[in-house]
């Protein structure tokens, strides 16, 4: 064979590679899946007041692709990220510069959004990444903090006032969710796509060896500098481009909205939630924590209470569920065929 | 009654397999064991799990006649027994004092400790000397003596070493060796792991060759260090011969 | 020139206090390998119970020391037995207690919100606005007190650690855990206490804060940031690391401030911490890592 994993370029797995590929069902079922989300907003002109709907599902679409990207680096890596909200403030901000002073819409610039918020995540791993374990994380928030406060104060975007939005007054009520949900949904499968296109790769089995024991990685060939940084730049890429498009929908970008540790947490709790380093965990994860929170926010309200909620749920799976639902249904061999895609 | 009786102990680490499978041995009062045998065999665990370090799966480690299975490693050094680790296991920022005193960290009388201390400072000169330096400016073979020095502050009846000589020079090892003897001069019951299975031999009374988790072949010192099958498996008899039929 | 000193002298007196925050967060880190990203959120418990008991008893909050002190070591003790005696053995437990802290500071944080909600607080005793001067420099009295009961505090932490039996055990904990437990320390014992007396540190601080700074449920997370910037830069595990961290990045944070404006002031602390993780990842002090 003499190829050795440091010297095979990172391409996808062929049939060689020893991880599953996806069943006749399991094609049948993503298939289905994605055909009724494209179809569903038709529903609207049948029977209308979908709106509340189409919000939830493109607010889930992001976050689902938000934690499949956090994925990449935080489960595939083993490198706990809790500052990423910042690729996704820097996304927000380039596509809300270039429509309020430019009048670029950012329909076209978010995915440049999202390669620049990839550049900002290979220059930040590539000084945060020489720290490991805590000190990474550490180095995560101090650069949410720095991020924060420097948008604070920076005028020229608004400083803590922020930017504030055209909307699109072109499309009628009824019509205006649609290219955010489109929009999203296509990001969502582009961000879950790419992770299991990792999972299923050279260059995501080196990142999983960097996750259990790194310097036996190194010591294997593996270039993990090399991986680990451009794993963290990959992670970057969905979240700046999802950024990009929210702050177009809510009309308005402020720090204190996402450049809090809350939505941090919040990202690293849906992973932790559905399952860490499994390509189907962060999608259920996105999905449990979103219908969770409606359901406290409905019976709360949006009192203090809900932070109690998300912390004390993150403690619970910690403590007794750490590989989180997917990872503890493959545990106990009871993980059904249509969430299991690694 | 035997001092020290091992019944059939199955030992593993966390949730993984067995390393000892139902080892069995007797340890009596003032003898010297040396306990040799390949990499994996499970030498370091059974001394782990006779101090309490590790709990058995199964079977039953007996001292004086009481079972010390569930003991914490506290009670067991209480009772007798002390084990100086493999790596030497030094506090490396405190002095030669300190690590000394630690060493008697389960003596509630200050007195006691102070005096213990002293002795074992007696015992080793050199530890004297450097008393008020930190362990980590020690050369290897002071470290070793260090940790013998630490593990003796509680006047123990049995002491474990697990590879003494390792990492050292040939001299310094000898060295060692000599304390081992001048520790088996004192009465002391010794239970010596080492890899250099020949020096080991040398200074033991009993020998144990210990394999995948068993205790296979056990006997006089002398006779297994002249024994052609062990020698042939464990101390590399076969490779000398060839090397003498190929020059 | 002096406006210079003045700037100093203040720097120096926040390093005190830092010093003391830095140094309960390193004691846990350094026994456990924990990293309590919840210390500072613990620290606003104990500003709450200092400013209510200053606000209903006239409770002088320095004096609240001695309240918050043995509140904060039992609640210590048993936050450590509820949430983290049981991950001990579990895979990636570094890891995991990085996330676990994290939760449990949302979980204070959350209900610190709904109790007390989110008004600003801040005690106000006498001497916090009361002036004492020095020759031409001043400072605070209530900065002085603060800065005097920091060092009486880091100095009996320094004098327990040197000579107490527990604090050898816990100081043998930090250099090499396995070989605690080889000379009969109980060490999940000793883990115990020590995040007990690491929380009790969050409490001190905590009495001081109330009448130092204004406080609400969610400023845990600026004082966190800071607290962590600061031990990463100093050395993680290392007490003394924690100390020189404290005072430098007071200090040099007051400087920025004063001669390039107040918001370049915080922005110091996370850009030393790049600064420091690109020349020197293991801090000033501390030894490299594990993963």
């Amino acid at each position: 064979m003499g190829e050795t994993l440091a010297s095979s370029k990172i391409k996808p797995a062929s049939s060689t590679d020893s991880l599953k590929t996806p069943s006749k069902l399991q094609k049948v079922f993503l298939g289905i899946l994605l055909l009724s989300l494209l179809l569903f907003p038709l529903l609207q002109f049948v029977v209308g007041g979908l709106n509340y709907w189409l919000h939830m599902l493109l607010y889930t679409f992001m976050y689902i692709a938000m934690a499949s990207s956090w994925n990449i680096i935080g489960g595939y890596a083993g490198y706990t990220s809790l500052g990423h909200n910042v690729f996704f403030a820097v996304g927000g901000y380039f596509t809300g510069v270039l429509l309020v002073y430019y009048d670029v819409s950012p329909f076209i610039t978010a995915p440049i959004a999202g390669l620049v918020s990839l550049a900002l995540g290979l220059i930040v791993g590539l000084i945060s990444l020489r720290t490991r374990g805590p000190a990474f994380i550490i180095s995560t928030i101090a650069l949410l903090m720095l991020v924060k406060i420097a948008f604070d104060n920076w005028d020229y975007i608004g400083g803590t006032n922020g930017i504030t939005m055209p909307p699109i007054l072109s499309l009628s009520l009824n019509l205006v969710k649609f290219p955010f949900y489109y929009y999203m949904l296509l990001i969502a499968i582009g961000a879950v796509y790419t992770s299991y296109r990792i999972r299923h790769s050279k260059f995501g089995l080196g990142l999983r060896a960097i996750s259990q024991d790194e310097i036996k990685a190194e010591v294997a060939g593996i270039p993990t500098n090399y991986y680990k940084i451009l794993a963290f730049g990959i992670s970057g890429l969905f979240v700046g481009m999802v950024g990009g498009i929210w702050g177009y929908y809510l009309t308005y970008l402020r720090p204190n909205i996402f450049l809090i540790i809350l939505v941090a947490a919040q990202l690293v709790l849906m992973s932790v939630l559905g399952g860490k380093g499994t390509v189907a965990g962060p999608v259920v994860g996105a999905i449990l924590f979103i219908a969770i929170d409606e359901f406290f926010v409905a019976n709360l309200g949006y009192t203090e209470l809900n932070i109690v909620a998300t912390g004390l749920l993150l403690a619970l799976v910690l403590i007794f569920f750490p590989q989180g639902i997917v990872g503890s249904l493959r545990e106990r061999g009871k993980l059904p065929a249509f969430l299991d895609w690694d | 009654m035997a001092l020290l009786e091992i019944d059939n102990i199955k030992v593993g680490y966390g949730g993984g397999p067995n390393i000892l499978n139902g080892l069995s041995m007797t340890i009596e009062r003032g003898k010297t064991y040396c306990i040799i045998g390949p990499n994996g065999a499970g030498k370091s665990t059974l001394l782990r799990a006779i101090c309490g370090l590790l709990h058995p799966r199964e079977g039953s480690v007996t001292f004086k006649g009481e079972v010390l299975n569930k003991l914490r490693t506290d009670e067991i050094l209480n009772r007798g027994i002390s084990f100086v680790p493999q790596d030497r296991s030094l506090f490396p920022d405190m002095t030669v004092k300190e690590n000394l005193r630690m060493g008697g960290y389960i003596l509630k009388n200050r007195k006691q400790l102070e005096d213990r201390i002293k002795e074992v400072l007696v015992k080793f000169p050199i530890l004297n000397e450097r008393s008020s330096q930190p362990a980590k400016t020690l050369s290897g073979g002071q470290q070793q003596m260090l940790a013998i020095g630490r593990a003796l502050v509680l006047r123990p009846e049995v002491i474990m070493l697990d590879e003494p000589s390792l990492g050292l020079a040939p001299k310094i090892a000898q060295s060692i060796f000599d304390n081992i003897a001048q520790l088996k001069d004192a009465g002391m019951t010794v239970i010596l792991v080492e890899q250099n299975a020949r020096k080991g031999l040398e200074c033991a009374d009993w020998g144990c060759v210990l394999d995948l988790g068993v205790n296979r072949f056990e006997g006089a010192a002398d006779t297994i260090l002249h024994d052609p099958r062990i020698q042939e498996l464990y101390l590399g008899k076969q490779y000398q011969n060839r090397q003498e039929k190929a020059a | 020139m002096n406006q210079f000193v003045q700037v100093l002298l203040f720097g120096v007196t926040l390093g005190g206090v830092y010093a003391l925050m830095a140094s309960g967060l390193t004691l846990v880190f350094g026994v456990m390998r924990i990293v309590n990203i919840a210390h500072a959120a613990f620290m606003i418990i104990a500003a709450y119970i200092a400013f209510f008991a200053f606000d209903l008893y006239h409770i002088d909050p320095i004096i609240s020391v001695l309240i918050t002190m043995p509140v904060m070591f039992f609640m210590g003790m048993a936050v450590y037995w509820l949430f983290f005696s049981r991950i001990k053995g579990a895979k990636r437990a570094g890891e995991l207690t990085v996330l676990l802290t994290f939760a449990l500071a949302l979980i204070v944080e959350g209900l610190l919100g709904y109790f007390f909600t989110n008004v600003y607080r801040s005690a106000g005793p006498s001497y916090a606005t009361e002036a004492l001067y020095f020759g031409r420099f001043f400072l605070s009295a209530g900065q002085f007190y603060a800065t005097l009961l920091s060092i009486a505090l880091i100095v009996l932490l320094w004098a327990f650690l040197k000579y107490s039996r527990i604090g050898y055990a816990i100081r043998a904990s930090m250099q090499n855990l396995s070989a605690a437990q080889v000379v009969g320390v109980n060490v999940e014992r000793i883990s115990m206490i020590a995040f007990g007396i690491g929380m009790a540190l969050a409490g001190a601080s905590g009495s001081m804060m109330s009448f130092l700074f204004t406080f609400y449920p969610a400023k845990h997370w600026e004082w966190i940031a800071i607290l962590l910037a600061l031990i990463v830069l100093g050395g993680m595990g290392s007490l003394g690391g924690a100390l020189a961290g404290a005072f430098i990045l007071a200090i040099s944070s007051n400087l920025i401030g004063y001669y390039f404006g107040p918001t370049w002031s915080p922005i110091t602390f996370f850009l030393a911490l790049f600064v420091v993780l690109l020349v020197r990842p293991q801090g000033l002090f501390g030894k490299k890592l594990e993963a």
